[in-house]
C-alpha cells in the first residue's frame, strides 16, 4: 500500500494537466483551416486508390459526419490538399507512409487513440521501437485482409518479416501450431500492447493469454506452483518452441527442477531465491526420479495434495 | 459444430464454386509492385499458393475450395513421437476453403467472409467466420478444433527394466474452442458489444496414482470446460476514448483415475518393503472442480491538448474453485510415517480457493518540444490466492482394523508487482531517433502451507530491478532502416535462482532493399543474465543471428525465392543440489542450432494457355549440445490449371525428426497430397 500511497502523490499534477487541457480545448465547431480540396478532387488522379478505399472501412470517414471530415477523408490523414491540387507537386501534400513513425502515428491516433486493443500502447515495445501503424496495416486496401491481415498464415507471414528469429524457433519440433496455421501470432501477443510481459494477450481481464486455451491450467489452485503465478509459463517452458519434449527449456525434466529447487532451507533467505531442495529419498539414479513429473504430475498446481502429487 | 455437418456443407459449397457460370477476372490481391514488397510481406513455407479472395461488385460468391486426399507412408521409427508432434494421417481432407458473400441489396448483412481449414480428421480444424453490416453490426466466430496427443517415449521410464515403454504422464485429448463477439454500432460515439468463448477438452490418457512407498501408472480421463462471458461499452469521442467490460467465467474439470478391481498393478517399485510387495487391486479417483469467476476492465485514453496523451486501465478479476475429490484403493499399501501396512483406503477432500486478482496501469505521453516526447507509465499487478481443504482418510485393515485421520490446512499465495518506467524519445532528424529510459521494479511473493509439515511450508522473496533503456532507430532513405536497442539491470532480488538478475539485452535489426527485386534483412538478439549469489552462481547467455532475403527478379513473373538463416546459441550454468548427496553440482545446458527455411517459387511454360506452378523448398532445423536434434520437412508442390476455375494440385513433404542421444524418439515419413482447388 506504500508504494500505491507513492504513486497517488504524482496524482495532483496529473489532475492539473488535466485541466490545463480541458482548457485548452479548441471550441467546438471550429472548423478545420482551409484549403481543403475534398475526396472528389483526389480522385481525378489517383482513380485506382481512390475506386479500393471507396470498399475499405475507412470510406466510413468520407461519408460519415462524426471524424470532422466528411467528404474530405484523403485529407484526414494527408492534410489539406488544395495545395498539392493545384501543383501535382508530392512535397504539396503530407504522406504518412514518408513521415517518421512517431508523426505516422499521431495521424492514425486523431481517431484510434483507443480501442480496446490500444491500452497499454505506450508501454508496447512496438511504441518504443517506432513501428509505426502502416507497418502491419493498409490504410486504402479494402477485401477481407484490407486494413489487417486476418489469416493465421497470413498474420504470421507478416510477423517474421521482423521477427525472422522468433519465427526460426517455431520450426524446431515441438512447438505451438503456426507454421501449420492453426493459430497466428495474434493468438498470444497483442501487437499493440499489453499490461503484461512481452505483449502477451490477456484472458478474463488480467489473467495470462495462455490460459485461454489451457483452461486446465488456470485455477486457483488450492496449492498453487509458484512459478506459474509469479513469472508464467516461460518459466519453465520455451513458448515458441524447442528441440526438448513438451516445449521445455532443459533436455530433461530433473535438471529444470533442480536448477530451482536447490536451495537448503536454512539458508534460502540467503540466496534470496524460492525453492527448496528435495528431501534426500529422491535418488537421481533411479529412474523414477530422474523425471520429476512422473509423480509430481500435477505440477501446474493441485487442488488436491500440498506436494503437487495428485 | 462437428466435422460431420461442416463438411458435407462446405462440400456442397465446393460443388457450387465448380458450376459458377465464367465470372469476372478476379482482382489481384495485392497491387503492390513486388520489387518494392517489404520484407514483411515476403511468403511464408506454408503459405497458399494463391492470393486471398477479393471482393468485387460484380461476384455475390468468390473465394476457392481446395478439396484432396491425403497418403501417409509408414512412419519409420516412433509413432509417438509423430503423433506427438505432427500427427497428419491419411483420408479425404477439406484442406482449405475462403470465400466471401456479399448482399447486393445490403439487407441483412453486407458480406459474410468465411474461412475453414485441414478438416477431414486432421489435427487442426478451423473455421471462421465473419459477417458486417455496416452503421449496424459485426459479427464474428472461431471455431477450432485441435488433437492434443502427447504419448512422447520418456527417457526416464521406471517400467523399462520389466519391458515396458511407457511414459507415465501421457494424453490424447482433443481441445475445442468456441469464440463468438457481436459488435452492435448504433451510433457514432459508443458501441456495445457481448461475447462467448468455450474452451474444451475431453479424452484419455496414462497418469500416475501416488501413495506413500509406491507409485502407479494407471489409465485416465480428463474433461475439462470454461465458458466466458462477456459484454461492454466502447465510448469513443473526439478527445477520449473508454472501455467498460464486465465479464463472467464458470469452470469445470473431471478426472478420473481407474484400475479395475480384479487386477493387480505392481507399480513403479517392484522391490519388497520390509518383505511385502506393494501393490493395488483396485482404484477409483475422480477430480470434481467447478470454478466461477467474475471481471471488471475499465480502459482510458485521451487527448488531453495537443501535447499531453493519458491513459489508464483498470483490471480487476476473482476466480474461485470448489474441489470434491474421492479415492478408494484396495492392495497391498504402506503408510511410511506409522510403518503400518494396510488393504483399503478412503480419501475425501472438501476444497476451495479464491484469487483476486488487481492489476493497474497508467501513463502519459508529453512533448512539450516538436522533438522531444517524454513517456512516463505505472503499472501494478497483484494477486492474492488464498485456499483451504479438510481432508478425510480412513485406512482399513486385516482383521478389522481402521485408523481415520482429519486434516484441516490452508494455503495463501501472494505476489505483488510493481513497474515505473520513463522514456525519453528524441528525433535527431526525421530519419534519426534516440531514446533512453529507466526502469524501476519491485516486487514481492510468499508462499505458505499452514500448519506446516513436511516440505518448507514458507516461502517468500523480493524483486528489485534497475534497468536503464537506450534505443536508435535510423532510417535514412527508404530502402534502409535500421533499429538497435540496449538495456541493462541491476538487481537486488529475484524470485527464483535463474530469474533475470544482473543483465544485459542487445537487439538489431537492418532493412535493406538492395535491388527492387532484392530485400536483405538481418537481425541480432543477445542476453546475458548473471546471478552471482553463492550457491548459485548462474551465468546464461542466449544469441540469436538471422538473415533473409527476397527475390522476385521482374516483379516475381517467372520465378521468386523467400529464404532466411537463423544462428542460435544458448549456453546456460548453474550450480544445483542432488537431494541424494547434497554435493554442489553444475547443471550445464547448452544449445546450439541452425534453422534454414527456404521456398522457390517457379512458372512453368504454358501449355495449354495455362501456366502451371512449381513450389518448393522447406524448414530445416539441426542441433548440437546437450539434445542433439535434427528436423527437417522439406515439401514440393505442383499446381496445374485444368480449367479456368479448376486447379488441379499435388504436394509432397517429407518429416523426418532424429535425435542423438534419445534414438527411440526418431521418425520420418512421406506425405502426399493431391486434390482440386474450384475458384469463383
Amino acid at each position: 500500500m506504500r508504494n500505491i500511497r507513492k504513486e497517488l502523490v504524482s496524482s495532483p499534477t496529473l489532475l492539473a494537466c488535466v485541466v490545463l487541457g480541458l482548457a485548452a480545448l479548441p471550441v467546438a465547431g471550429q472548423q478545420p483551416s482551409p484549403p481543403y480540396a475534398g475526396s472528389e478532387t483526389c480522385q481525378v488522379c489517383h482513380e485506382d486508390i481512390a475506386k479500393a478505399f471507396a470498399k475499405s472501412t475507412h470510406h466510413l470517414v468520407d461519408t460519415s459526419a462524426k471524424r470532422g471530415f466528411k467528404g474530405q477523408a484523403c485529407e484526414s490523414c494527408h492534410g489539406p490538399g488544395q495545395k498539392h491540387a493545384e501543383s501535382t507537386s508530392a512535397a504539396d501534400i503530407q504522406n504518412p507512409g514518408k513521415l517518421a513513425a512517431a508523426a505516422a502515428d499521431k495521424v492514425c491516433m486523431t481517431c484510434h487513440l483507443n480501442g480496446s486493443t490500444q491500452a497499454g500502447r505506450l508501454m508496447s515495445s512496438h511504441a518504443r521501437d517506432q513501428v509505426a501503424c502502416t507497418t502491419c496495416h493498409k490504410v486504402h486496401a479494402n477485401g477481407p485482409d484490407g486494413l489487417a491481415v486476418r489469416k493465421p498464415a497470413a498474420v504470421n507471414e507478416l510477423c517474421q518479416g521482423c521477427h525472422r528469429n522468433v519465427w526460426a524457433q517455431f520450426q524446431r519440433p515441438n512447438h505451438h501450431k503456426l507454421p501449420e496455421g492453426a493459430m497466428s501470432c495474434v493468438d498470444c501477443h497483442n501487437p499493440h500492447g499489453s499490461i503484461r510481459p512481452a505483449m502477451t494477450q490477456t484472458f478474463a481481464a488480467n489473467e495470462p493469454g495462455c490460459l485461454k486455451c489451457h483452461g486446465d491450467k488456470r485455477g486457483p489452485f488450492i496449492f498453487e506452483h509458484g512459478p506459474m503465478r509469479f513469472e508464467g509459463c516461460a518459466t519453465c517452458h520455451e513458448t515458441h518452441g524447442s528441440a526438448n519434449p513438451r516445449m521445455l527449456a532443459r533436455q530433461e525434466v530433473r535438471f529444470l527442477c533442480l536448477e530451482c529447487h536447490s536451495n537448503l532451507p536454512t539458508v534460502s533467505n540467503k540466496t534470496g531465491a524460492i525453492g527448496v531442495v528435495p528431501p534426500a529419498f529422491h535418488n537421481l539414479n533411479l529412474p523414477r526420479f530422474r523425471n520429476c513429473t512422473v509423480c509430481h504430475q500435477k505440477i501446474h498446481g493441485s487442488h488436491v495434495d500440498r506436494n503437487l502429487l495428485k | 459444430m462437428t466435422r460431420h455437418t461442416i463438411l458435407p456443407t462446405i462440400l456442397t459449397m465446393g460443388m457450387l464454386l465448380g458450376q459458377a457460370p465464367n465470372p469476372p477476372a478476379q482482382p489481384p490481391a495485392d497491387p503492390a509492385p513486388a520489387g518494392q514488397k517489404p520484407a514483411a510481406e515476403q511468403k511464408a513455407p506454408d503459405a497458399a499458393p494463391a492470393a486471398s479472395p477479393v471482393p468485387s461488385t460484380e461476384n455475390i460468391l468468390a473465394g476457392y475450395i481446395d478439396l484432396g486426399y491425403r497418403w501417409r507412408t509408414a512412419v519409420d521409427g516412433s509413432l509417438n513421437t509423430y503423433r506427438s508432434i505432427v500427427n497428419l494421417g491419411s483420408g479425404p481432407k477439406l484442406l482449405g476453403a475462403e470465400f466471401t458473400i456479399l448482399d447486393p441489396k445490403h439487407r441483412a448483412f453486407d458480406q459474410i467472409q468465411v474461412r475453414a481449414n485441414s478438416f477431414g480428421d486432421d489435427p487442426y480444424q478451423t473455421l471462421h467466420v465473419d459477417v458486417k453490416k455496416t452503421k449496424l453490426y459485426n459479427f464474428s466466430a472461431d471455431y477450432r478444433d485441435l488433437a492434443y496427443f502427447n504419448y512422447l517415449p520418456s527417457f526416464a521410464d521406471p517400467l523399462l527394466s520389466r519391458g515396458i515403454v511407457l511414459n507415465e504422464q501421457s494424453f490424447d485429448t482433443r481441445r475445442r474452442f468456441a469464440s463468438f463477439q457481436l459488435d452492435l454500432l448504433p451510433g457514432n460515439w459508443f458501441q456495445p458489444y457481448f461475447a462467448y468463448d468455450r474452451d474444451a477438452g475431453s479424452g484419455t490418457g496414462a497418469s500416475v496414482f501416488v501413495t506413500d512407498a509406491n507409485e502407479f501408472p494407471v489409465p485416465s480421463r480428463m474433461h475439462d470446460r470454461t465458458n466466458l462471458f462477456r459484454g461492454g461499452i466502447r465510448f469513443e469521442m473526439r478527445r477520449f476514448h473508454a472501455t467498460l467490460e464486465e465479464g463472467g467465467t464458470t469452470f469445470n474439470s473431471d478426472q478420473t483415475l481407474i484400475q479395475a478391481p480384479g487386477s493387480t498393478a505392481g507399480g513403479n517399485v517392484s522391490t519388497p518393503v520390509f518383505g511385502q510387495p506393494i501393490d493395488i487391486t483396485s482404484l477409483l479417483a475422480a477430480y470434481g472442480v467447478s470454478g466461477s469467476s467474475t471481471y471488471s476492465k475499465g480502459l482510458f485514453s485521451g487527448n488531453v491538448t495537443p501535447w499531453l496523451d493519458v491513459y489508464g486501465q483498470f483490471l480487476f478479476s476473482q476466480p474461485d474453485t470448489h474441489v470434491a475429490y474421492s479415492q478408494a484403493d484396495t492392495g497391498n499399501l504402506l503408510l511410511q510415517s506409522q510403518l503400518l501396512f494396510f488393504t483399503g483406503q478412503q480419501f475425501l477432500v472438501s476444497a476451495s480457493a479464491k484469487l483476486p486478482h488487481t492489476s493497474a496501469s497508467a501513463g502519459a505521453e508529453i512533448r512539450p518540444f516538436h522533438r522531444l516526447r517524454i513517456v512516463e507509465s505505472w503499472m501494478t499487478d497483484r494477486l492474492h490466492n488464498a485456499g483451504s481443504l479438510l481432508s478425510n482418510q480412513t485406512l482399513t485393515g486385516a482383521g478389522g482394523f481402521s485408523q481415520q485421520t482429519t486434516a484441516l490446512l490452508a494455503s495463501s499465495l501472494v505476489t505483488n508487482y510493481n513497474q515505473e518506467q520513463i522514456d525519453a524519445f528524441y528525433d535527431v532528424s526525421p530519419k534519426l531517433m534516440v531514446r533512453g529510459g529507466y526502469r524501476y521494479v519491485w516486487g514481492n511473493a510468499a508462499d505458505a502451507v499452514l500448519p506446516p509439515a513436511g516440505l518448507a511450508s514458507a516461502d517468500q522473496a523480493k524483486l528489485r530491478h534497475n534497468a536503464g533503456l537506450g534505443g536508435v532507430t535510423f532510417r535514412p532513405t527508404q530502402k534502409l532502416s535500421l533499429i538497435g536497442e540496449v538495456e541493462g539491470s541491476s538487481s537486488g532480488g529475484a524470485y527464483f535462482r535463474t530469474s533475470l538478475y544482473n543483465y544485459q539485452k542487445v537487439r538489431a535489426q537492418a532493412r535493406y532493399q538492395l535491388l527492387n527485386s532484392l530485400n536483405l534483412a538481418a537481425d541480432f538478439t543477445f542476453l546475458h543474465n548473471q546471478n552471482p549469489a553463492a550457491g548459485v552462481n548462474y551465468d546464461y547467455r542466449a544469441q540469436q543471428e538471422s538473415l533473409s532475403l527476397f527475390w522476385a527478379p521482374g516483379g516475381g513473373r517467372v520465378w521468386d525465392v523467400t529464404g532466411s538463416y537463423t544462428r542460435s546459441s544458448l549456453r546456460s550454468d548453474i550450480g544445483y543440489l542432488p537431494p541424494q548427496t547434497l554435493s554442489p553440482q553444475t547443471s550445464l545446458y547448452t544449445d546450439n542450432a541452425h534453422t534454414a527455411t527456404v521456398l522457390f517459387n517457379v512458372k512453368l511454360p504454358r501449355s495449354t494457355g495455362f501456366a502451371p506452378k512449381l513450389t518448393a523448398g522447406g524448414s530445416f532445423f539441426i542441433s548440437s549440445g546437450s539434445r542433439p536434434t535434427s528436423y527437417y520437412t522439406p515439401l514440393a508442390t505442383l499446381w496445374v490449371p485444368v480449367v479456368k476455375h479448376v486447379n488441379w494440385f499435388t504436394e509432397w513433404r517429407y518429416y523426418g525428426y532424429g535425435e542423438a542421444f534419445y534414438l527411440y524418439e526418431g521418425f520420418h515419413t512421406h506425405l502426399f497430397t493431391t486434390g482440386l482447388r474450384f475458384t469463383r
